[in-house]
């Protein structure tokens, strides 16, 4: 069975400037993989590249096998590709309900209310919010709805762009232990976190970008232990001095 | 001056209004979905008309056949610009879709006065001309059968913006763009629907005003009111750009009972000067606010 998820040697460029440059990774099946890096460092733009919101200019992007690198964004989300994007980009003006509906554009008619009971099994906390503006949401809430809206379509593999970002210290604990549970259903995810050290406890494989090139892959086990990881992303190995 | 003369001119200013009102909801749904504005808009309802008026001319077949004609004209021609103008030029800045329209309304103008004639031309109403009496007030049948069907078609286009995916999906690229392609929304269909719906509305607005103003190669000029009913409404706003129409039509029909007759014309810009200086986002409008 091909891996869920293949990139090789994956370039991005915005103008003359390279986001990404040869970036090469894998995701198998049931698999929560993290993207480390630094901010600018290509992991959006891999993101956005694999989702099909950006043209790779070389490289090859292939889902469960299948070619998906220059395929319209519309195609790579109803293959099964559902990707929650950096600063979640809810749709302020819809309610809750209209967010998750919009969700399930690609979804056939009749299993839309199926999808939508699982939406609020999942964030009960939305159920109640419905018919409220997302605009109006909290950080946290609007988080789950921008999970919740990704899972209408019951994506196999899920991009999640710094999911954590802004929120509370307990609230993104609830958003990485519901990130666990649906990658318990057999939801392959591909993480791009901030927060190196969580990230990796959640992940079974990371990949460390910089300038746009990989420079560090391997088990989180390894990553943890690897000393640039250390010394960049996870404040250790080297003493830091206070500000 | 009488409370039946009042009446009588406030309807048919709200008849005039509902026209604005039609042409401001086309231009708003071209500009939620294109960020741009099409200055065609009222030049494609003018060829639509003609069209349907060139099919009663020759096989005299009832209005309704007229309509569904000057329809499917009015989405072919939406369709067509979308698909061969507007969707290369998208890429670039606004402006030069801006431009383009600009010059496919002059084109549009021209072709239709080789075709037609730049004549005025009398168009069939389906409204009689035997005044309804209301006790003291008598009202003209036109102005009422514009508003009733304005407001029908106003209802249609709320049901479909609110309750069809479609609807959803043009709502949802008005919002965020990126985002509705996440959500597996084509962006380049809702372009090409938008276009086709703002185009069939107005086509249905000709047809409804084409008794009135008569048609003629000029009559696409009825647009820039419903330019401004929409900025009065403040732009981009479905509501507003009901509420902006229907104000704009009230008011210019009130205003020489008030002022100099010859003030008429001016009237609109005057309103929108007055209205902009107190609520610079338009009536209905939200304050400004630039989207990444």
């Amino acid at each position: 069975m091909a891996p869920t998820l293949v990139v090789e040697d994956l370039a991005v460029y915005y103008g003359k400037r390279r986001a990404v440059d040869g970036v090469s990774l894998t995701v198998g099946r049931g698999e929560i993989v993290s993207l480390l890096g630094a901010n600018g460092s290509g992991k959006s733009t891999t993101l956005r590249a694999i989702s099909g919101l950006v043209r790779p200019a070389r490289g090859r992007i292939l889902y469960e096998g299948r070619d998906i690198t220059c395929a319209p964004a519309d195609a790579i989300v109803a293959a099964g590709v559902g990707h929650v994007p950096e600063g979640r980009e809810v749709f302020a003006e819809f309610t809750v309900r209209e967010n998750l509906l919009v969700g399930g554009h690609t979804v056939p008619r009749n299993d839309v209310t199926e999808r939508l009971e699982g939406a609020f099994g999942l964030f009960p906390v939305l159920y109640g919010r419905q018919r409220q503006l997302a605009g109006t949401l909290s950080g946290g809430e609007q988080q789950m709805l921008a999970i919740a809206r990704a899972l209408m379509t019951r994506p196999r593999l899920l991009l999640l762009d710094e999911p954590s970002l802004g929120l509370a210290p307990m609230l993104s604990r609830e958003i990485f232990r519901t990130i666990r549970r649906i990658n318990a259903t057999g939801v392959a995810v591909l993480l791009v976190e901030q927060n190196a050290r969580r990230a990796l406890r959640l992940a079974g494989r990371g990949y460390v970008l910089e300038t746009g090139h990989v420079v560090a892959a391997g088990t989180c086990g390894e990553l943890g232990e690897d000393s640039r990881v250390r010394a960049a992303y996870l404040g250790l190995g080297k003493p830091t001095r206070a500000p | 001056m009488t409370t039946a003369a009042l009446v009588h001119v406030v309807v048919s200013g709200l008849a005039t209004g509902s026209i604005y009102a039609l042409m401001a909801i086309s231009l708003v749904i071209i500009f939620n979905a294109t960020r741009t504005l099409n200055f065609a808009q009222g030049e494609m309802l003018m060829v639509s008309t003609f069209v349907g008026f060139t099919v009663y001319a020759r096989a005299k077949v009832p209005l309704v056949v007229v309509m569904l004609v000057a329809v499917v004209a009015a989405a072919l021609l939406g369709w067509v610009i979308e698909r061969v103008l507007i969707r290369h030029a998208i890429a670039s800045t606004p402006f030069d879709v801006l431009i383009i329209t600009l010059g496919l309304s002059l084109v549009l103008r021209s072709a239709a006065g080789l075709t037609w004639t730049h004549d005025e031309f009398p168009f069939p109403s389906f409204f009689g001309d035997r005044p309804i009496t209301l006790g003291p007030v008598r009202l003209v049948p036109v102005s009422l059968g514009i508003i009733g069907a304005s407001l029908g078609l106003m209802w249609g286009l709320w049901a479909l913006f609110t309750h069809t995916r479609l609807g959803r999906a043009m709502r949802a690229v008005a919002q965020n763009q990126r985002a509705a392609r996440l959500m597996g929304i084509s962006v380049e269909r809702v372009y090409s629907a938008s276009w086709v719906l703002a185009s069939v509305v107005g086509a249905l607005a000709g047809v409804l005003i084409a008794p009135v103003i008569f048609l003629s190669s000029k009559m696409g000029l009825v647009a820039i009111n419903g330019f401004i009913a929409a900025v009065l409404g403040g732009f981009g706003s479905m509501p507003g750009a009901v509420v902006g129409g229907m104000l704009l039509g009230v008011i210019e029909n009130l205003a020489p009972l008030y002022l100099p007759s010859s003030i008429k014309h001016s009237v609109p810009f005057l309103v929108l000067i007055a209205i902009l200086l107190i609520r610079p986002g338009g009536v209905l409008g939200r304050p400004a606010r630039r989207k990444v």
